[in-house]
C-alpha cells in the first residue's frame, strides 16, 4: 500500500489556532510505509492536535495532512488510518467479542470477514476465554488490549497510537510492545505519542520531537544527541567525608554548608540528594576531567567514585524543551 | 468531624451545578407552573370557559330567554358547527345532529338541546326540559352546563307556575318537589307543577368498557415516552465523555449516519415502549388498543420519532449528561404539566391552555383521544401528525446544526 509519493503520511505546512491560542504553527511531518516513529513533546505542544488533524477532525487553517495520498478525513484516507486513542474509547457495557466486532464493521469489513477477523484479534490479544465477557470487567491491561485491538482490526497501514501504555502493569506493556512489533513486522507504519522516553527510544526508528507547534527535532537517538547534546556528558562524583569536608558542617557559620561546599570547594558542581553525589555538565570528558581530579586533589577531597554519564533521549529532551513547567 | 462531613456534601453540592439546580430551582419551576395551572384563573377572575353547542327545539319566547341568559354567562362560549367560538352575543342555533357531532369530535364539551317534555296526560301543559350531551372526558363541564340549565329551567317553570295560579303562594314558601304533587293534579286547581328535566347523555365515554383509563393511558405513556427517549439522548454525550465519539468519527461513520441511527434507536425504543403499556393496558384495564391499532401506531410512530429529535436537540445543546438530565428533568416535567400529561387540558384557563399547545403532550394527547376517546377515524388525526412530523424535522434540523460543533473543530 504505497502511495505513489512515497509516503504513508505527509503533514506539509500545518496551521492550527483555536483563538488566541496556536497549537499547531507551520508542522512538517512525513512518514514512510512500514516506518516506526515517536512523537515527543511536552503537555500542550500540540501533539493532541496533530494526532486529531491527521484523523481528518480538525479543520487546519493553512497547509495539508495527507495519507497516503488521500486527505486527511477522507474515506480513503480513515480507511488507511488505524487509531487507538489514549483513553479507552470502549463501550464498558458490551462484551469484547461484541466491541470489536462493532468497530470492525464500522472499520467497513463486511459481517463474515469482520466474524474471522475478530476470532483472529481474539486470539492476537490472549483473550479468546474472554471474550464474552463485559469490558468494564476487565483489568486496565487487558481494556487496553481490546482498544489496541479495535484500532487495528481492519489492517491498517499506518496506525496512530496515542499513549497506548498508560496505567498499564509492566507485564501488559511489554505484551503490547510485541503486538506492536508484530503489527510493524506485518508492514503497518507506527506512529506512538507517548511521554514514556525509554518506549520512544525502544519502539521507534525515528524520534520526532514537537514544540510549540512545530517539530523542533528530528532522528534517531544518536542524531538527536548529535544536534543537541554534542559531546557534553554528565559527571557523577561520589567524595569520600574527610576531616577536611566534616569541617564545612562544624563551623559557626549560619550559611548552609552544601552552599558553601558547591562554591567554595566543587564551583560548577550540584549535590544531588537522591545519590548522594556531585554533578557536572562537562564539554569534552578526555580535556576537562584529568585537571578537575588533580584540582580536587589538591584542595584535599578524595574522589570515592566516578561516573561518567551518556546522554539519553531524557536529556535531549529536556534540552530542547526546557525544564519549566508547561501547565 | 459530623460538622466536617456536613461541610463536603455541602461543598459537593456547592460544585455540582447541575445538582444544585435540580434541589433548589426545580422544585420552584414546578411550583409557579402549577400555581400557574390551578391558581391564575381566581387571580384575574377568569374561570376555565366551556364551549357549548345550543339546539332549540321550542323555538318560542321561553326557550329563547334562556339561550339569552345562557350566553350571558361568562363560562359558557357558544360554537358553530365547525367548532368555531362565537362572538359575545352572536348566536348559531344548530340542528341536534350537528350538536351531537361536535361533542363527539370534541368540538364542544356540552351540547345543549332544549326541546319540550313529553307530556304525559293530555290536560298536561308541555314544559321545557333540556337534553345534555356531553363528554365524559371532560368530568367538569357536563356539571356546571347542567347546574346551570336546571337553573334556569326551574326558574322559568316557577315563573310560568306564578303566572298561572291564584293566589301566588307567598314568597318564602320552599319550592315543591316533584313527588309532593298529586299524578292526577288538574292543570288549573290545584297547580300541575313538575321540576323541568335535564337529561344528560354521555355521547362519548358512555359505551367505554373503562372509560377513566382509556382516557388518562395516553397522558402517561406520553410522559413517559418523553422521560426515556430524552434520556436515552444521554448515550450522544456518553459517547463523547468516554472517547466512543471520536473514534466512531475516525472511522468510515459520519456524523449524518451517527445522528440517524440515534434517532431511529430512540424511535424505536420509544414505540415499543408506548405499545407495551398500551398492551398491558389493553389487558389489563380493558383499553381498546387491537381495535384502534393503526391509529394509535400511526400517534405513537409519529410522536415518538417528534421525542427523538428533541431528545438529540437537547444532548447536541448540552455539554455534559448532567446538564442534559436537569434541561430534560425540568422539561419533560414542564411539557407534562402544561401539556395535559398530569393534569387535564379543561382544568386550565384558556391562557394555559393556549400555552400548552407549544408543548408536544398537548397535540399527542389530542391524537390519541381522537383514537381512543372519540373513535374518530384515520383522517381526522391530520393536524395532530403534521404538528408532531413538523416538530420533530425541526428539532431534528436543529441537532444536525448544534451536532457541527463533533464534526470538525
Amino acid at each position: 500500500m504505497i502511495a505513489e509519493d512515497g509516503f504513508a503520511l505527509q503533514c506539509i505546512d500545518v496551521e492550527k489556532s483555536f483563538g488566541s491560542l496556536t497549537a499547531l504553527n507551520g508542522l512538517n511531518l512525513e512518514v514512510l510505509p512500514g516506518e516506526r516513529v515517536a512523537l515527543l513533546g511536552p503537555n500542550g505542544a500540540g501533539k493532541t492536535t496533530l494526532v486529531r488533524a491527521i484523523c481528518g477532525r480538525v479543520r487546519l487553517d493553512k497547509g495539508s495532512i495527507r495519507l497516503f495520498n488521500a486527505p486527511a478525513g477522507s474515506s480513503k484516507a480513515l480507511q488507511h488510518l488505524g487509531v487507538v486513542p489514549q483513553e479507552l474509547a470502549l463501550y464498558g457495557d458490551l462484551t469484547a467479542r461484541e466491541n470489536l466486532l462493532i468497530f470492525s464493521r464500522l472499520h467497513g469489513l463486511r459481517r463474515r470477514e469482520a466474524i474471522r477477523r475478530v476470532n483472529e484479534v481474539l486470539e492476537w490479544i490472549g483473550l479468546t476465554d474472554r471474550a464474552n465477557d463485559l469490558v468494564k470487567n476487565f483489568s486496565g491491561g487487558m481494556k487496553r488490549r481490546v482498544n489496541l485491538a479495535c484500532g487495528v482490526l481492519h489492517h491498517p497501514p499506518l496506525i496512530l497510537l496515542d499513549e497506548p501504555t498508560v496505567g498499564v502493569d509492566p507485564q501488559s506493556r511489554e505484551r503490547i510492545f510485541l503486538m506492536l512489533d508484530e503489527l510493524s513486522k506485518q508492514g503497518a507504519a507506527i506512529i506512538l505519542t507517548t511521554h514514556h522516553l525509554d518506549e520512544a527510544e525502544k519502539q521507534s526508528d525515528r524520534i520526532v520531537i514537537v514544540d510549540h507547534g512545530r517539530v523542533i527535532a528530528e532522528g534517531t537517538l544518536a542524531d538527536l544527541i548529535e544536534q543537541t547534546v554534542g559531546t557534553r556528558r554528565q559527571l557523577v562524583m561520589q567524595i569520600y567525608k574527610n576531616n577536611f569536608f566534616a569541617s564545612f558542617y562544624t563551623g559557626a557559620s549560619e550559611s548552609n554548608p552544601l552552599s558553601r561546599v558547591e562554591s567554595e570547594v566543587l564551583p560548577g558542581f550540584q549535590y544531588q540528594t537522591s545519590t548522594g553525589g556531585w554533578i557536572k555538565e562537562i564539554d569534552d570528558v578526555a580535556q576537562e576531567l584529568p585537571p578537575l581530579l588533580e584540582q580536587l586533589r589538591q584542595r584535599g577531597l578524595v574522589v570515592a567514585d566516578l561516573e561518567i554519564r551518556n546522554p539519553n533521549l531524557h536529556h535531549v529532551f529536556l534540552h530542547l524543551t526546557g525544564k519549566e513547567l508547561r501547565e | 468531624m459530623i460538622w466536617l462531613i456536613v461541610r463536603i456534601s455541602a461543598l459537593r453540592l456547592w460544585h455540582n451545578k447541575a445538582e444544585l439546580v435540580l434541589t433548589f430551582v426545580v422544585p420552584l419551576v414546578f411550583f409557579s407552573i402549577f400555581a400557574l395551572i390551578f391558581g391564575s384563573r381566581e387571580r384575574s377572575g377568569e374561570t376555565a370557559t366551556i364551549k357549548v353547542a345550543v339546539s332549540d327545539m321550542i323555538k318560542n319566547a321561553d326557550s329563547q330567554k334562556i339561550i339569552e341568559e345562557l350566553q350571558a354567562n361568562g363560562t359558557l362560549r357558544f360554537v358553530d358547527a365547525d367548532s368555531q367560538v362565537l362572538k359575545d352575543g352572536e348566536l348559531k342555533l344548530l340542528d341536534p345532529k350537528v350538536c351531537e357531532r361536535l361533542v363527539r369530535e370534541g368540538g364542544a364539551s356540552v351540547a345543549i338541546v332544549l326541546e319540550e317534555s313529553k307530556k304525559e296526560k293530555e290536560n298536561q301543559e308541555s314544559t321545557l326540559s333540556a337534553k345534555l350531551l356531553t363528554d365524559s372526558s371532560d368530568q367538569v363541564a357536563p356539571k356546571i352546563v347542567s347546574a346551570l340549565v336546571q337553573q334556569l329551567l326551574v326558574q322559568k317553570s316557577v315563573a310560568a307556575l306564578a303566572k298561572n295560579a291564584q293566589p301566588v303562594p307567598p314568597p318564602n314558601s320552599p319550592a315543591l318537589p316533584a313527588s309532593a304533587i298529586p299524578a292526577d293534579s288538574s292543570a288549573k286547581s290545584p297547580i300541575a307543577f313538575t321540576l323541568p328535566e335535564v337529561k344528560t347523555i354521555d355521547l362519548v365515554g358512555g359505551q367505554k368498557k373503562n372509560p377513566i383509563i382509556a382516557m388518562y393511558a395516553s397522558g402517561i405513556a406520553v410522559m413517559f415516552l418523553l422521560f426515556s427517549v430524552v434520556g436515552g439522548g444521554g448515550a450522544l454525550l456518553e459517547e463523547k465523555e468516554n472517547s466512543t465519539l471520536e473514534r466512531l468519527l475516525a472511522s468510515q461513520l459520519t456524523l449524518d449516519e451517527l445522528l440517524m441511527g440515534k434517532w431511529l434507536y430512540l424511535m424505536l425504543l420509544g414505540t415499543l415502549q408506548t405499545t407495551l403499556m398500551f398492551v398491558w393496558g389493553e389487558v389489563v384495564f380493558g383499553v381498546e388498543l387491537s381495535k384502534h391499532w393503526e391509529g394509535f401506531l400511526m400517534m405513537t410512530l409519529v410522536t415518538s420519532a417528534a421525542a427523538s429529535s428533541l431528545s438529540l436537540f437537547l444532548a447536541t445543546m448540552c455539554n455534559s449528561r448532567a446538564q442534559l438530565n436537569w434541561v430534560s428533568v425540568v422539561l419533560v416535567l414542564g411539557m407534562s404539566a402544561l401539556g395535559g400529561s398530569m393534569v387535564p387540558r379543561y382544568l386550565m384557563s384558556e391562557r394555559i391552555r393556549e400555552v400548552g399547545l407549544l408543548t408536544f403532550n398537548a397535540w399527542a394527547l389530542d391524537g390519541y383521544n381522537k383514537i381512543f376517546w372519540r373513535n374518530l377515524p384515520l383522517q381526522s388525526l391530520w393536524p395532530q401528525l403534521a404538528v408532531l412530523l413538523m416538530i420533530g424535522l425541526i428539532f431534528m434540523i436543529a441537532a444536525r446544526i448544534g451536532a457541527r460543533r463533533w464534526e470538525r473543530v
